[in-house]
């Protein structure tokens, strides 16, 4: 495992910085410390249920930290998908203008929910992805699943956050939406299907994921 | 409703009067306009207790307050959207069903908080679109401003929301703001997703931003 990586590291405009201070103000350092709390018990429960979370209404540190490893998961899924794409050469002109941008946007998040979960975060998984990187066909229909599966699932989990994880959730599930409107585009699917969007259960999102996770 | 209860009667936990303070002093004011608090601030207060027991059940002042912030730019890009529309020349191709689909959204957004508001909604101001209505190139950038504002609008807002039912809602509505904005960008030709962190924007910056455009010729009144 690499050394966590630093805020600085992932955030190099400093716009997230920025953004964190400006949203929280002295409560971001309350976030990390709720976080780290968190892993520490969550080190214990993790390991259990293969680290799908059980969640309660009542918020808390320790469930905070249960569902950004939830989200951390979703993000090493996605970026691995754009990784390995992007690789594999298959795609060309817009899609693989989106997977390049959507892939380095993945890959922060990534970063900035391991620098928050500390030593609580969870390795990454490897992934099947069943030919899906291998078409551009199939790659749009699959980055259309995962994008409109990771703004469900972090709308689910919302309310069931403490404020200042939720302010932080709230920076990246907008983008998580841009990129669902963007890819939906590119495959002529409607950008936006509903005027509300689902707010998924953690049952909901863990059976369209898990046929991705190999291990 | 009577119109004979002071606002002492109503307000037994002093939840309206903070509600109204916080109107009057630095969030709303410059947007919504002082006369319209001197003047009223009862009515509002009469108003928010007939939306709380009607519909906004664990509402808090903060919620309500935000409630109709997001309503105020939901209106705003209804009122938009329905303008270019009516124009049967101004728009077409992709950028007509953007409008069409987007302008069923937000209506469907206004419905929900009016509902949930009841008769604390404000009501729907007068607009101006200074002619970005009337050609697609205006209207395409315009649109585009309107969404990312009320994608960081809503960002902002969310962690502010106290009663469940309203931050789900809320969360359900960001999502799709974020859709239309990088529907539209998109159809621009701009980078859909430009950052990897979406930066939030508080309430007063969203209500100068607004108040800049001068988009809002008249102030919203409280409906009750």
């Amino acid at each position: 495992m690499t050394e966590p990586l630093t805020l600085e590291a992932v955030d190099r405009d400093g716009a997230l910085q920025e953004a964190l201070e400006e949203i929280a103000g002295s409560t971001r350092t309350a976030f990390l410390k709720k976080a780290a709390l968190g892993g520490g018990t969550l080190a214990l429960g993790g390991l259990l249920a293969g680290g799908f979370p059980a969640l309660a209404k009542a918020q808390s540190p320790a469930q905070d930290a249960q569902i950004l490893n939830f989200a951390l998961l979703l993000e090493y899924l996605e970026a691995d998908f754009y990784t390995q794409s992007v690789s594999k050469g298959a795609l060309s002109g817009e899609p693989l203008r989106f997977a390049r941008v959507v892939g380095a946007h993945e890959r922060a998040h990534v970063a900035f929910l391991r620098n928050a979960l500390g030593a609580a975060a969870r390795p990454k998984p490897a992934f099947n992805f069943m030919g899906a990187t291998e078409t551009q066909v199939k790659f749009l229909a699959t980055a259309i699943v995962f994008e409109d599966t990771g703004v469900g699932a972090y709308n689910g989990a919302g309310p069931m956050l403490t404020k200042p994880v939720l302010a932080a959730a709230a920076t990246i599930v907008g983008v998580e939406g841009e990129h669902a409107g963007w890819v939906r585009n590119i495959a002529l699917k409607n950008p936006a299907p509903q005027a509300f969007d689902p707010l998924l259960s953690v049952a909901t999102v863990t059976k369209r994921v898990s046929p991705f996770i190999a291990s | 409703m009577s119109e004979l209860l002071t606002l002492e009667e109503l307000d037994t936990d002093g939840a309206i009067r903070e509600a109204a303070d916080k109107v009057k002093g630095d969030t709303r004011a410059s947007f919504f306009g002082k006369a319209v608090i001197a003047g009223g601030a009862f009515a509002g207060g009469a108003a928010l207790l007939g939306g709380l027991a009607e519909s906004a059940e664990g509402a808090t002042a903060t919620d309500i307050e935000i409630l109709n912030f997001a309503l105020t730019l939901e209106y705003l890009e209804l009122e938009f959207y329905a303008r270019a529309l009516a124009r049967p020349t101004a728009l077409d191709g992709q950028t007509r069903r953007f409008a069409q689909v987007v302008r069923s959204h937000e209506q469907a957004h206004v419905n929900a908080i009016k509902g949930v508001l009841g008769r604390a909604a404000v009501a729907k101001p007068t607009f101006d679109f200074k002619g970005t209505t009337e050609n697609a190139a205006a209207f395409r950038k315009t649109a585009a401003v309107l969404e990312r504002t009320g994608v960081r609008a809503y960002e902002g807002q969310a962690p502010r929301i106290e009663a469940t039912a309203i931050l789900k809602a809320a969360l359900a509505i960001h999502t799709v703001e974020a859709r239309h904005s990088a529907w539209i960008r998109d159809i621009i030709g701009v980078n859909p997703a430009p950052v990897a962190f979406e930066k939030p924007l508080t309430m007063s910056q969203v209500l100068s931003a607004v108040a800049a455009t001068g988009f809002i010729v008249s102030q919203p009144r409280f409906t009750g």
